[in-house]
């Protein structure tokens, strides 16, 4: 299964989307499945696959009600669970392939889930919301089918999907990078994010994010938010997305431009889509032939700079109604709230403002005069904070301390910063993969502390002497993590307990110092 | 607190709507009729007005308010004729120019007098004055040149230092200006300029100066009344009336150059100059208005529409206080108030550089006011009105107060952001420019000998008290400590008087900044006119004593206010002890003391609890625009590298977190916009009793400080007992009661860890053993093991 040289070449990967409350009775079985990756597997093996994994959700749900089924482990494959959202489950199935390199971490994989989720449901609203619109479920299939393809597509390393390995054990996904700056700086930015959010007139409550290349220096959204569009901003709106189309600093996003849809499966870039493949099993009657406008937001190479610096967002779809407007919009989580998008970017900038449709009575009209507004007000504090922040900005090595391979992750504030990829990659493999376990181990451990005692945060720490002699480190402390690998490093424990020290006082603040 | 903030606006409100003028001439004027009065002389050296008898001269001050007037001092001068009249710089002689060929000398204590008579009958004496410069004493001005003479008293006569050959047609000199133009020429516009500093001489450069020619082709003559000298900010102008092209020329004098600056309409044949407060005022005498200039940066726009002077307090209008009122005698009060108010510009109006209007017709002095407040309700040009208002030294606490009103104002009506954005940069550089001007002049000032009297040690206490904690010279607050611990007033004179020179300094360096554009012509007649400058505001006592840096001005204090200094000294001692005590509103006390401000400039204690502690008050402000505008602060404050006041920052993490804006709090604390303190940590504590991460911040914090006490007692207190020992052990902390911990370790009805916090206290605290809380904890441990065991 799943080794067949199909197009897509998605060796040992399988990826649904399935929803418990459908096709209940004999012979609706197909009605269940909303995505299923790849496209062209036979349904009896979609089916299969859905079929076991419902088998275990409705198995485990008897022990436990909340948090059923997270992983299975078979022999050759992990199937990783998600509950996205209630009865709609999303799982991956991969297979394990120690030479091929096909070792998982099982907490990476379930982020890979919930960060395409949590992308869909800020362009799309929930999944259930979509099938509730349309029972049939055409609506709800074809926005996943575009979507979550756009979204593998970066996934994509030559004709092979590269779903995150243990190579990427020094990364934290659903995470946001941020560019540390100096007092005067932020103080800067802070000002700049003043003028640009007051550019909306009236009491609109706008929000904005500044990212700096690919990181962030400014969020005035929630954590949960903030995470989402940072995630988006790095994928295709930052200027190394914009340029490049395909890879940025990101270890993910290596790999050609191409799509997985463009691949030849489904016909084209064609936006209103006939979809044979499901409305042919789309077994509620009148369904057929019937078309959808589905906006293709991470679509590739969609987004320009335009002469005003705005970034504009291509659209075809002018034959559809449901849109009469090319500003892009998301969902808000926080305020479920319904925003346009609107972005700037000048050099190193990226600034992207968040206006509530609801004050935008004539919309087009009055984003273009919050473009203007942001133009006059702002325009010159734009280049003074990209002026400033590129003088204090060390380059893509900045955060490279000699000696550690480290990633600190604030869980509170969702922040991680990491050595960077291209020093990441000078570790063994042998490294890589203790860290990759030890993070698995930490990972159960944090899990576990958290059922026990959800108010209580557990401090952890785990010093290992790996085979190559390297020392793999991990160390929790009230909700901040930090990762170490130290290849080349003196023997004894006291050397790797001193090292953490030194940077957790040099680097943290002292917050890992807690003798 | 919002009461006064309310009623300042209204005030500012108020003078807008109602505003008939910009300037202001009050009532009563300096009376100075003399029965018999033959002529009226301004003595513009010692700042007298003199009106002559047939053998008496009297003196009027007019440095020190009218209202503060005495009785003219009368002087015998003997008979004869008077063409000037001058008292020596130091009030020990009277010159009087008898002809154009003799000056008569008169010792004022015993009457002896001497003669200066001109050798040659082919030359004539055109004037003299008294100077302040090293090598002379007295100028004799001639048509053949300049004659320098220093005075002997021993020989009761002049010896000549030096003479200039010169033919001269006439001349103009400012005491204010110690300049002296000489014209000569056909048209008389070729100048010899001389400025006679403290200094020593200064020769400028000769200068012609350019005059439109008529349409029939006649070449004017320049006349002395169409030349000015005036100094703003320090700088020396020559304002040059050319009738024909109907402008006012300006020149300004650098050591080594005259530069013409610029042009002014005017619209009337006749025009008088007034400065007042540097700022420039140009009489259309014909029209019967003023237009008022700033002369500050390159603007030459006026900074108001023009209107004509107003008289202002008339008994029958408006009522003057009533001590003017019993103080004037009213037998001619009622019939000259009628007469007088038809007389604005009257054609016995005489302008007397600076500030002066001499009506000659009706034996009256008038001093011309600027009314603030209704210049800055004219403009409405935010910045640019705050900007005029900071640059004002005269009423510096009417401007400071007019500063504060439009500052809250601007913020309560919820200007755009960029407005408020530059009000803050000029409110704060003009701050910083306050303070930083005073520390440059410091290393000048030390070692030049003076007398200090308590009228200068009061004007530096109430400045010092405004300042409050925030004051961030070391010296400042040793400053405070010292003068707070002293008994008396009357203490380290040297102390006082830097601290004077500070607050006048700044006067100094707004003209040195200016003259960046021009660097390579910045004269040291800039200081010397800057510190005249200085001299005339604050009022130059007779009694002059000998100065011999040019930047020594302590002296020279007026004594005027002397007689209130002790008190006032007093009161501000007292409000600088309550200072620290946590009243950041001291800003607000009495008048008196408000009256001593040397300088507009708000500081960043005055900031918060005049502007931004009362405008939060009220409520009235959606939270998010107010943290706008205090990033906008920040900003301004970052630039200038001055430190907010830290309540500041604690009312920013408020305001964000009752708009659960928690995300941005974090992103203030970690890229420290607010910096850490104590007071920022428990406030981040407090408000992140509804949000863990907000809360963990100010434990963070705690922590970098090295508040360990409080750190582990936070973490005891959040049920984190062990890494709470962990770290008290570690730093060392041992005031911390183990039955905090005990307790806690119980609480959490895990008898391991409790059994591990009393080994941790029986291992490290001696004697723990024979403690109560030892024994009590043993034997609750006892008891859960046992039933463990159960």
């Amino acid at each position: 299964m799943g080794l067949a040289s199909t197009t897509t070449g998605s060796e040992g990967i399988q990826f649904c989307i399935f929803d418990l409350k459908r096709g209940q009775e004999e012979g609706q079985e197909l009605d269940k499945i909303l995505f299923f990756f790849p496209t062209d597997l036979p349904f009896s093996t979609q089916l299969s696959v859905i079929g076991l994994s419902e088998g275990l959700i409705t198995f485990t749900r008897i022990f436990s009600p909340e948090a059923a089924c997270e992983v299975i482990e078979a022999e050759r494959h992990s199937h990783v669970f998600y509950q996205a959202e209630p009865d709609i489950w999303m799982v991956m199935v991969v297979e394990k392939n120690k030479e091929a390199e096909a070792i998982w971490r099982i907490g990476a994989l379930q982020q890979v889930l919930k960060e395409v989720h949590s992308l869909f449901m800020m362009f799309h609203g929930s999944i259930r919301a979509l099938l509730e619109k349309e029972p049939g479920g055409g609506l709800a299939r074809s926005h996943l089918y575009f979507f979550v393809m756009d979204y593998l597509t970066d996934f994509l390393s030559g004709k092979k999907l590269q779903l995150p390995s243990f190579r990427d054990c020094l990364k934290e996904r659903g995470t946001v990078q941020m560019l540390t700056v100096g007092r005067e700086a932020a103080i800067e930015v802070q000002s700049l994010v003043r003028v640009v959010e007051s550019a909306c007139a009236g009491n609109a409550a706008c929000s904005s994010l500044v990212l700096f290349q690919d990181l962030l220096v400014s969020t005035t959204l929630s954590p949960d938010d903030t995470v989402n569009l940072f995630a988006y901003a790095i994928l295709r709106l930052t200027p190394l997305a914009l340029s490049s189309g395909s890879s940025s600093w990101s270890y993910l996003r290596k790999g050609s431009p191409a799509s997985l849809i463009t691949t030849g499966f489904i016909p084209g870039n064609s936006v209103s889509v006939t979809e044979p493949t499901y409305t042919s099993r789309d077994t509620s009657p009148g369904r057929q032939g019937q078309r959808y406008h589905v906006p293709r937001p991470l679509q590739r190479d969609k987004w320009s700079k335009g002469k005003d610096g705005f970034l504009v967002l291509e659209t075809s779809g002018a034959e559809v109604g449901g849109l009469n407007s090319s500003t892009p919009t998301v969902w808000l989580r926080q305020t479920d709230e319904r925003m346009y998008l609107c972005v700037f970017q000048q050099k190193n900038l990226t600034i992207i403002l968040l206006i509530p449709v609801s004050s935008m009575i004539n919309g087009e009209q009055g984003i273009s005069m919050v473009k203007r507004q942001i133009l006059e007000n702002a325009s010159l504090k734009i280049l003074k904070v990209d002026e400033k922040l590129s003088r204090g900005w060390g380059g893509e090595n900045a955060y490279h301390v000699r000696g550690y391979r480290y990633l600190l992750f604030d869980g509170d504030r969702n922040v991680s910063r990491a050595s960077p990829p291209g020093k990441v990659t000078t570790l063994s493999k042998d490294s890589l993969l203790s860290l990759n376990r030890l993070r698995e181990e930490v990972d159960l451990e944090k899990n576990r502390a958290r059922h026990d005692d959800p108010s209580h945060e557990k401090d952890l720490e785990v010093c290992i002497r790996a085979k190559n002699n390297a020392w793999v480190i991990a160390r929790v402390t009230r909700g901040k993590e930090l990762y170490m690998v130290l290849e080349k490093a003196n023997e004894t424990l006291l050397y790797a307990s001193d090292a953490v020290e030194k940077f957790s006082n040099r680097y943290c603040n002292g917050a890992f110092s807690l003798d | 607190m919002l009461g006064k903030a309310s009623s300042a606006l209204s005030t500012v409100a108020l003078s807008g709507c109602g505003a008939l003028s910009h300037a202001y001439i009050q009532h009563p004027p300096l009376k100075c009729g003399i029965p018999g009065s033959r002529g009226l002389f301004y003595d513009d050296g010692n700042k007298l007005l003199l009106s002559i008898t047939s053998d008496q001269v009297f003196a009027w001050k007019t440095a020190v308010p009218f209202a503060l007037f005495d009785a003219p001092t009368p002087d015998s001068i003997g008979e004869g004729p008077v063409l000037s009249i001058r008292y020596s710089l130091d009030a020990k002689l009277i010159g009087i120019q008898r002809s154009t060929l003799e000056i008569e000398f008169r010792n004022r204590d015993n009457g002896e007098a001497f003669f200066y008579r001109c050798k040659s009958e082919s030359e004539s004496i055109l004037g003299f004055f008294w100077t302040d410069c090293p090598s002379c004493d007295i100028i004799l001005v001639k048509s053949s040149g300049l004659d320098m003479f220093a005075y002997e008293p021993e020989l009761k006569a002049l010896r000549l230092v030096e003479s200039k050959r010169l033919n001269v047609s006439w001349y103009i000199y400012t005491h204010e200006s110690r300049l002296i133009l000489l014209a000569s020429g056909m048209q008389c516009k070729s100048f010899t300029g001389l400025q006679f500093s403290s200094g020593g001489i200064i020769r400028l450069p000769r200068f012609e100066m350019a005059m439109a020619k008529t349409e029939a082709n006649e070449k004017p003559v320049l006349a002395a009344e169409d030349i000015h000298i005036v100094t703003m900010y320090g700088r020396i102008y020559c304002l040059q009336v050319d009738g024909i092209a109907m402008l006012l020329h300006l020149y300004r004098f650098y050591r080594d150059a005259v530069v013409q600056q610029g042009s002014l309409p005017i619209y009337s044949s006749k025009i008088a100059v007034s400065v007042i407060d540097n700022v420039l005022l140009v009489h259309q005498v014909d029209a019967k208005v003023v237009i008022l200039y700033d002369i500050f940066a390159d603007s030459w726009a006026p900074i108001s529409a023009p209107l004509p002077l107003l008289l202002r307090g008339l008994p029958r209008a408006n009522g003057s206080s009533s001590r003017s009122n019993a103080k004037d005698t009213a037998h001619v009060e009622v019939n000259a108030v009628s007469d007088r108010e038809g007389i604005i510009y009257g054609d016995g109006w005489t302008f007397l550089i600076p500030d002066l209007i001499c009506d000659a017709a009706h034996g009256a002095l008038w001093r011309i006011h600027l009314d603030l407040e209704a210049i800055a309700a004219s403009n409405s040009e935010v910045p640019s009105v705050l900007e005029f208002l900071q640059r004002r030294r005269l009423e510096a606490s009417k401007a400071k107060k007019l500063c504060l009103a439009i500052t809250r104002t601007i913020i309560l009506e919820r200007k755009p952001l960029p407005l408020v954005a530059r009000a803050m940069d000029v409110l704060v550089s003009s701050y910083c420019h306050s303070i930083k001007t005073g520390s440059t002049l410091l290393g000048r000032m030390v070692g030049s000998e003076t007398t200090t009297t308590s009228g200068i040690r009061h004007v530096d206490n109430s400045r010092t008290g405004v300042d409050g904690s925030l004051t961030k010279i070391a010296r400042h607050k040793k400053f405070m400590r010292e003068s707070a611990t002293a008994s008396g007033v009357e203490e380290e004179p040297q102390q006082s008087r830097t601290q004077y020179v500070e607050n006048d300094s700044l006067d100094l360096a707004s003209g040195f900044t200016v003259n960046r554009s021009s660097i390579s012509l910045v004269s040291d007649s800039e200081e010397n006119g800057g510190s005249e400058r200085m001299k005339s505001s604050s009022g130059e006592p007779l009694e002059k004593s000998q100065s011999k840096s040019p930047y020594f001005l302590g002296a020279k204090e007026g004594t005027g206010a002397e007689t209130s200094g002790v008190e006032v000294a007093q009161t501000t001692l007292q409000t600088q002890m309550l200072g620290p005590s946590g009243n950041p509103l001291n800003s607000d006390v009495s008048e008196q003391q408000e009256s001593q401000i040397a300088s507009p400039a708000i500081s960043p204690d005055e900031m918060y609890g005049s502007v931004f502690a009362p405008v939060e008050e009220e409520m009235a402000v959606d939270p998010s625009y107010l943290v706008a505008v205090f990033v906008e602060y920040f900003r301004s404050a970052a630039l200038e590298k001055l430190k907010v006041h830290r309540n500041l920052n604690v009312l920013t993490i408020q305001l964000l977190a009752r708009s659960e804006r928690y995300a941005e709090l974090g992103l203030f604390i970690i890229n420290k916009i607010l910096e850490p303190s104590k007071e920022v940590a428990f406030q981040l504590l407090d408000s992140g009793r509804h949000n863990s991460q907000t809360r963990k911040l100010g434990l963070d914090m705690l922590r970098q400080l090295s508040l360990h006490h409080d750190y582990v007692l936070l973490l005891v207190q959040d049920g984190y007992y062990l890494e709470a020992l962990c770290y008290a052990r570690k730093h060392k902390v041992n005031t911390v009661r183990p039955s905090l911990f005990l307790e806690a370790s119980f609480a959490s009805n895990d008898s391991q860890h409790l059994a591990a916090v009393l080994r941790f206290f029986s291992d490290f605290i001696p004697d723990f053993r024979n403690s109560s809380d030892f024994n009590t904890y043993r034997r609750i441990l006892n008891e859960m093991s046992s039933s463990v065991a159960v």
